[in-house]
């Protein structure tokens, strides 16, 4: 049986919770396999393939629910700090490179303080260096060197759901959200 | 005038200051207000007031003051500051130019300098229609940078406010005016008299109005082109420029009302990592971001009494004779819950956990659809949603 250039490696980046980006090779044969990979995950694991036009993903029936609200959070509060600068941060995610000593800034500085304190991962200087690391080993952000960073097109997954959250919050009531999530969890403190 | 024209042009270039000054006040305020003319007068130390009133530049409106039209319109030209114009003031060309060339049509036979006389309103109409569209595209590129680059750093509300504002009252009815789509747009009249006007241009049989036809023929081509330049800047740039401001405060939106609370919204799924070996090379990261989660800086307070008064030990050997006896069973967690609620009346959350680990005994088999609906436990503290878990007893069940 032949299989598609790279899928080890696919397999591998994917399984490790890695966005594949469309800079890289892997990309175009999991896009010209889409339907052998969705088969694949769906098959073998249960998961599902995500496929956007510039980065993939895989997602299984449990999610790393705490990761993923830390992200939302990261994303929130910076987004909301560079438009506190006079900055289009779409524009700045997009194509702006950060610094360190900048995201310290915005964070250290923030209206937020209270939220960023209580958050392991973003409380201080060394928790958002190890957080950034979580966020380069899934590919959601790009390394360019000890202090300097850029965002990858993965950063679309949260800015979407910022969008579609505002979209179903203005014609919504106070309501807590639905919970759809899988697998055994608690999901409220009496 | 008595004035002399290069008398008014010095006149212009020696005191441009006070001048502009004079033209900000009238593009901000509709007016110049006599206090406010002073004011400008002092400030710049020129006593030009007759000046400005002799050259005509200058109109008395009551007490107070306006640029006359032509300076004010030659000064938007020169500083290239227009004022927008509402697309409905534009639109009025549509009514202008339509009626000239209406006329036109049916007088084409009769008197000569009637029709000549007409040919040359109708372009004169249009070069006007034309520099209003222009002199609109470029003020409403102007805002529109202005209001993506921030530089007065205004928040977010007020930028959607803006952005809708031009959207709304001037960027989508200008582009309908523009639009070759759109049947009842101006520049689809446009092209209609285009195509009228050149026809005639070439078999008119009064050679002046023919070259009359084929002055307003070349204009109308060029003014064509023009047009679809304008509305080109409109739909490539100035609509995607300001969509793209509405998306922005969109997400911003959308972060705030997050961070309001953050922890009680359904986040985006993320893949969750099921196992790792010792030997690949990201084992030491993926625990350390493992353990992070549990790593607690909080002080604890433990009550050594209030533990030792509740303690309740766990007969595990017990339990695990009292399920085996119940074997098969379709819903461990359910077989737990009316245990406990047989033996306690209620189900606690404690012994709900240290009766979990039965499943982790040898001897039985697990069954478990990650698929199947979850069950929901109510224990003394928690809410649990639980996946049906089937127990069988290993070998023949």
């Amino acid at each position: 049986m032949e299989f598609p250039r790279y899928h080890r490696d696919i397999v591998g980046d994917l399984m490790d919770g890695k966005f594949i980006l469309a800079s890289d090779p892997k990309f175009i044969e999991l896009k010209n396999n889409q339907q052998f990979y969705e088969r694949f995950f769906k098959e073998s694991f249960k998961y599902e393939l995500e496929l956007k036009s510039d980065y993939g993903y895989i997602l299984s029936y449990e999610t790393n629910e705490q990761l993923s609200r830390d992200i939302c959070i990261f994303f929130a509060i910076l987004c909301y700090e560079l438009d506190k600068d006079g900055k289009n941060f779409l524009e700045e995610l997009q194509y702006a490179e950060f610094e360190l000593e900048q995201l310290d800034n915005y964070f250290d500085n923030s209206p937020y303080s209270d939220l960023i304190k209580s958050n392991k991962q973003l409380q201080d200087s060394e928790s958002r260096k190890q957080f950034l690391n979580t966020l380069g080993r899934r590919n959601i952000i790009e390394k360019s060197s000890e202090k300097k960073f850029t965002f990858t097109q993965a950063y679309k997954v949260f800015v979407d759901f910022a969008n579609d959250f505002a979209k179903g919050k203005l014609g919504e009531s106070d309501e807590p959200m639905a919970d759809s999530d899988n697998g055994a969890r608690i999901i409220e403190e009496v | 005038m008595k004035a002399e024209p290069k008398t008014i042009l010095n006149f212009l270039h020696n005191y441009f200051e006070p001048i502009k000054d004079l033209f900000d006040t009238q593009t901000r305020e509709g007016f110049i207000k006599k206090e406010r003319l002073q004011e400008i007068l002092k400030t710049h130390q020129q006593a030009i007031e007759q000046q400005l009133n002799e050259y005509k530049i200058l109109k008395k409106v009551g007490d107070d003051y306006e640029i006359r039209g032509v300076y004010f319109n030659f000064f938007e030209f020169v500083f290239n500051e227009f004022r927008p114009l509402l697309p409905e003031t534009i639109e009025k060309y549509a009514h202008s130019i339509g009626e000239l060339f209406k006329k036109i049509r049916e007088g084409i036979n009769k008197d000569r300098n009637i029709l000549m006389q007409r040919i040359s309103d109708l372009y004169g109409e249009i070069k006007d229609f034309s520099e209003s569209v222009e002199k609109n595209t470029l003020r409403l590129l102007v805002e529109t940078r202005e209001l993506k680059s921030n530089v007065d750093k205004i928040d977010y509300q007020e930028k959607v406010r803006k952005a809708s504002f031009w959207i709304d009252y001037y960027i989508s009815p200008l582009n309908q005016i523009l639009d070759v789509n759109h049947s009842q747009s101006i520049t689809n009249r446009l092209f209609d008299i285009s195509n009228y006007v050149n026809i005639r241009r070439l078999n008119f049989d009064d050679e002046m109005v023919r070259q009359q036809f084929e002055k307003t023929y070349n204009f109308l081509v060029q003014t064509n082109d023009d047009l679809l330049r304008q509305s080109k800047i409109l739909t490539n740039e100035l609509l995607p420029l300001i969509e793209r401001i509405r998306t922005e405060n969109m997400i911003l939106t959308g972060w705030i009302e997050f961070l309001k609370k953050p922890h009680k919204v359904q986040v985006p799924r993320v893949f969750k990592l099921f196992r790792d070996y010792p030997y690949s090379n990201d084992m030491y990261y993926n625990a350390k971001e493992y353990m992070e989660q549990f790593a607690g800086d909080e002080v604890v307070i433990i009550d050594e009494q209030d533990v030792q008064a509740n303690m309740w030990l766990f007969n595990k050997e017990r339990y695990r004779e009292l399920m085996m006896s119940k074997l098969p069973m379709n819903n461990f967690f359910d077989w737990a819950g009316s245990t406990l609620k047989s033996e306690y009346k209620t189900v606690d959350t404690d012994k709900f956990f240290a009766l979990t680990t039965l499943l982790f005994e040898e001897g039985i088999m697990l069954e478990f659809d990650p698929e199947a609906d979850k069950k929901v436990v109510r224990t003394t503290q928690m809410t649990l949603r639980v996946p049906p878990i089937k127990v069988l007893k290993y070998g023949i069940s």
